[in-house]
């Protein structure tokens, strides 16, 4: 059976390289009410965690063979 | 609101991902069993995540925030006091039973338990509720994203639909509940930051109190002493007993949606624990969903270009304050993920929905009254058709709840009326062996009349009462807790009372099905963690933490 981890790493790392990318190359863009740069945070921590996911997958799976 | 490009690509990239996953999962279906219950062979984290997300549908998470920045934080005892009691009662003392019994369904449990009627009773009524509720919940979705978007109704709740439809029918239950931990983590990455900017702009927990008014919104429990006194109009007992026993153990115990993310993992003891573990991100919903809502109104308060919408006659419209926040908070890149979570959860009810159609289907109704002996690949086959059947079915539900509100808003009072008394039926037929099909049946139809009757004798903000007025409620939410608490004291009454007088089952029959019959699951020699009580002792003492806190 597939490890599940693995989709959804890969699909965090995915996600948080296109908001760190919109974070770091187009940091003007802001929202109305926020002059924080939303995307450059959300990024990191949703590429953090897609890594994180990807590293737990590849532990279990060297582990068990 | 307008999308940028890399919206387009961040919901691109979403669908490639569901879609992928179906596709890889397509190979692990052979049998009926694991396109229908996943081969009974999910790990816990997936199973228990998937608990919680298949209940996450696009109408509750929209509805939610609705009402918190309706309600306030009153709307989280829909996930506190309603919904973690029964689900650690599931969990220890009831699946058990489910999981124990080899039941491929609840109504198949209700076979075997009581007879054949309480079955057909629970398949048929369960069977055209997932079809309604999942065409309701694409009904609100295709809405609002017309109304935001301006995307058009018919595209949108088709492509989504066909999306389902893909993954579902690829890898079966599987996949719908591989998927849904993925839309699970989704919704909370697409939901959480909103929380965090929403109040922080309002100035915190302090800063939404101080400018909200009213201290109504932020208090949990000191304002239901008595009806009058808080916006839901709703009582401390209403509250207590008729939500959070009645209508909260109803759902979460008994709804064949919620119950088959538990029976479809590995074993006993990862069947149980997927509701215990499950209710940890359970508790911290209200965070992501219902603070926004509150936030809201702060900062609508505040002068900074910020409003609650309205509809066109200037009614608030509270069901788009969410994407209004977003559109305020979220940068083009993040609002494609906000709005992206939003689609996943509606998915991730809707597959749930289509899931569970699909099993009561076919083997409660097919392989029960029409084609009993078959061979189990014909079943397989059955269920694929099924999965066609449940999509086109529920989109043909989107339509009419589209063009006939009145219609949904009857459907929704009758299953109500129809689930009300359904917990009574399994609490003495878990744990009073002694209770028989008469008994059940009975009761159960008894039950539903007292719900409609006492709807039917009770007004309500106009609503209710065409038989005359006994008594009048505060609010609709007031009478439907006390419809729930008729309909359950009835039931229990009536299925006493009828279990005496026909004649008892063997108690042979009756061994893996009843307490007392039963060998419970024994987890000694287990770690602390991997053991029912330990967890739901850690879940309950960070749930009376948050009540406290919130009080």
């Amino acid at each position: 059976m597939m490890d599940l981890r693995v989709p959804s790493g890969w699909f965090f790392t995915v996600l948080g390289l296109i908001l760190l990318g919109m974070g770091v190359f187009a940091p003007e863009t802001r929202a109305a009410l926020t002059e924080a740069n939303v995307n450059l945070y959300a990024g990191a921590v949703m590429l953090a965690f897609g890594i994180f996911m990807l590293l737990l997958a590849r532990r279990a799976s060297t582990s068990k063979s | 609101m307008k999308l940028a490009p890399v919206d387009y690509i961040v919901l691109l990239v979403y669908f490639a991902f569901v879609l992928g996953i179906g596709w890889r999962l397509r190979k692990g279906v052979s049998s009926s069993g694991d396109f229908l219950l996943a081969g009974r062979s999910v790990p816990v984290w997936i199973t228990s995540l998937a608990f919680i997300a298949a209940n996450l549908g696009a109408q509750e998470l929209i509805g939610m925030s609705a009402s918190g920045a309706k309600y306030g934080i009153m709307t989280a005892h829909f996930y506190w006091i309603g919904a973690i009691p029964a689900i650690l009662f599931m969990g220890i003392f009831m699946m058990p039973f489910y999981y124990g019994s080899k039941a491929r369904s609840v109504p198949e449990y209700l076979k075997m338990r009581y007879d054949e009627k309480t079955r057909a009773y629970n398949a048929f009524s369960f069977a055209v509720m997932t079809i309604f509720s999942s065409g309701i919940s694409m009904m609100v979705l295709g809405k609002l994203l017309q109304l935001v978007l301006g995307w058009d109704f018919s595209t949108s709740v088709l492509a989504s639909a066909a999306i389902v439809l893909a993954y579902t029918l690829l890898g079966g239950l599987t996949s719908a509940i591989y998927n849904e931990v993925l839309q699970f983590l989704l919704i909370v990455a697409g939901f959480s930051p909103l929380a965090i900017l929403a109040v922080s702009k309002a100035g915190g927990w302090q800063g939404i109190q101080t400018r909200l008014a009213s201290p109504v919104m932020t208090h949990a429990w000191t304002y239901m002493g008595s009806a009058k006194d808080n916006p839901m109009g709703v009582e401390i007992f209403g509250m207590v007993f008729g939500l959070g026993f009645v209508l909260s153990f109803g759902y979460w115990c008994t709804n064949f949606l919620v119950v088959q993310r538990a029976m479809a993992a590995k074993s006993m003891s990862a069947a149980r624990r997927t509701p215990l573990i499950g209710a940890f991100p359970k508790m911290f919903i209200p965070f992501i969903i219902i603070i926004p809502g509150i936030a809201a109104l702060a900062l609508a308060k505040m002068n900074i270009g910020y409003a609650i919408p309205m509809d066109a006659s200037g009614v608030p419209d509270y069901n788009q304050v969410i994407t209004t926040l977003m559109a305020k908070f979220y940068p083009a890149g993040m609002l494609g993920v906000g709005l992206t979570g939003l689609m996943a959860s509606f998915m991730s009810g809707m597959a749930g929905n289509v899931s569970a159609f699909n099993t009561i289907w076919t083997y409660d109704i097919y392989q029960s009254y029409i084609r009993k002996n078959a061979p189990d690949r014909h079943y397989l086959n059955v269920g694929r058709v099924t999965t066609v059947v449940g999509v086109v079915l529920s989109i043909g539900a989107a339509y009419i709840a589209q063009h006939y509100n009145n219609i949904m808003d009857l459907l929704q009072l009758v299953f109500g009326f129809v689930n009300a008394p359904l917990f009574a039926t399994f609490l003495l037929g878990m744990f009073w062996k002694r209770s028989t099909g008469h008994g059940a049946f009975s009761g159960l139809v008894t039950g539903t009349v007292a719900a409609s009757l006492t709807w039917c004798l009770t007004v309500a903000e106009g609503k209710g009462g065409i038989l005359g007025t006994v008594h009048e409620f505060p609010s609709a939410m007031a009478q439907s807790f006390w419809i729930a608490i008729m309909a359950f004291t009835s039931c229990l009454v009536v299925t006493f009372v009828v279990s005496l007088l026909t004649e008892k089952r063997p108690e042979k029959e009756l061994e893996g099905l009843v307490y007392g019959l039963t060998k419970m699951p024994s987890d000694a020699g287990v770690v602390w963690y991997e053991r029912p009580w330990p967890l739901a002792i850690a879940v309950s003492a960070i749930l009376i933490v948050l009540n406290i806190w919130f009080a």
